[in-house]
């Protein structure tokens, strides 16, 4: 008993020993009032900091983002799907939610970088992204608001639309 | 051994001690200095644009964490003013920041490199890893003969193949 007390100890605290990982936590802050953890939750925020497949944390994805309808705000691009390419030629295409959100799960999808955004689309509009994804998993990894020198803001999809 | 016989080695020893502590503290002289044999700057900027393509997303080296750190238009932008996109173009200033992130890896070695007429690349680092020859997070992105291998190889040679670094710009 004592051995499998020890062993969790260990483990656990193991999980917890990387403090880069825990700052990048940390600064995601908490949940949305109101909103509960699960396939709605922290739209816009770089889903494998914490859905990274390590011991204690939410299951593992292997890409993931939110997908928003314009640029200047943040109404979420609903029912829109996502098509990737890997370095290989496998696509894969997964589907917004109610959130914006999308996410695949390394049983689904386990891709070799770099990745190509075929396209966001959603009704007549449809986008792709001109440059590859080359490690990161998570869209806002890169696209993190506020838009500047080494970001280009949150993902969305009417490149030219007026916000409403 | 007696106390008397022990001062000698204890003296030697101290001796030696202090040699290495000297030299370990030692430093270069203010005044010295390192000029670098650079390779070309007028074909550099096709090359910049493979680099670009290839290795400068954010998330790899579009970064100002990485000794690497490469400017364009699809990533990490030098102007503060502008964003990651292709509505901007890279600039000349993003291609010469790249230029001095490259040649500024490895200089002594970078120089007998291009001393040597670009023989050995594989000297540099930087060569390495995009071969995947040296661990690197990004895999192999270049493979030994294809058109992003010949653009760098052929700069570090004297001046860069143009066609090779255009070539390079459709590669996945």
């Amino acid at each position: 008993m004592k051995r499998v007390l020890f062993a969790l100890f260990a483990a656990i605290t193991a999980g917890s020993c990387d403090p880069v990982h825990d700052d990048a936590v940390a600064a995601l802050g908490g949940e949305i009032a109101g909103v509960r953890p699960g396939p709605l939750h922290r739209p816009g925020q770089p889903c494998l900091v914490c859905h990274d497949g390590a011991f204690g944390d939410p299951r593992a994805f292997s890409m993931a983002g939110t997908v928003f309808l314009y640029g200047n705000s943040t109404p979420p691009a609903i029912g829109a799907t996502v098509t990737l390419e890997d370095k290989n030629g496998t696509t894969t295409t997964a589907t917004t939610n109610e959130a914006g959100n999308f996410y695949l799960t390394p049983d689904t999808y386990s891709p070799h970088y770099p990745v190509h955004v075929m396209s966001l689309t959603s009704g007549d509009a449809s986008v792709s992204m001109h440059s590859h994804i080359g490690g990161n998993g998570s869209c806002a990894g890169c696209h993190a608001d506020p838009a500047g020198p080494d970001s280009p803001g949150h993902v969305y999809l009417h490149v030219y639309g007026a916000t409403p | 051994m007696t106390p008397r016989a022990l001062v000698p080695r204890l003296f030697v020893s101290l001796l030696s001690a202090t040699g290495l502590v000297a030299v370990a503290c030692s430093t270069p002289a203010p005044d010295a200095r390192f000029i670098e044999t650079v390779p070309d700057t007028t074909t550099f900027p096709a090359v910049a644009d493979m680099l670009i393509q290839a290795c400068g997303s954010l998330d790899c080296h579009g970064t100002a964490a990485r000794n690497l750190r490469l400017y364009g238009d699809t990533g990490l932008r030098f102007s503060p003013l502008d964003v990651p996109s292709t509505l901007f173009p890279t600039t000349d200033a993003e291609r010469a920041q790249d230029y001095d992130s490259v040649v500024g890896l490895e200089p002594e070695i970078m120089s007998q490199v291009v001393a040597s007429g670009g023989m050995h690349p594989e000297r540099l680092t930087f060569v390495r890893k995009a071969r995947g020859s040296e661990s690197h997070k990004g895999g192999a992105v270049v493979v030994l003969g294809d058109p992003r291998d010949v653009c760098i190889t052929t700069w570090l040679q004297g001046h860069a193949l143009s066609s090779a670094c255009t070539s390079a710009l459709l590669l996945p």
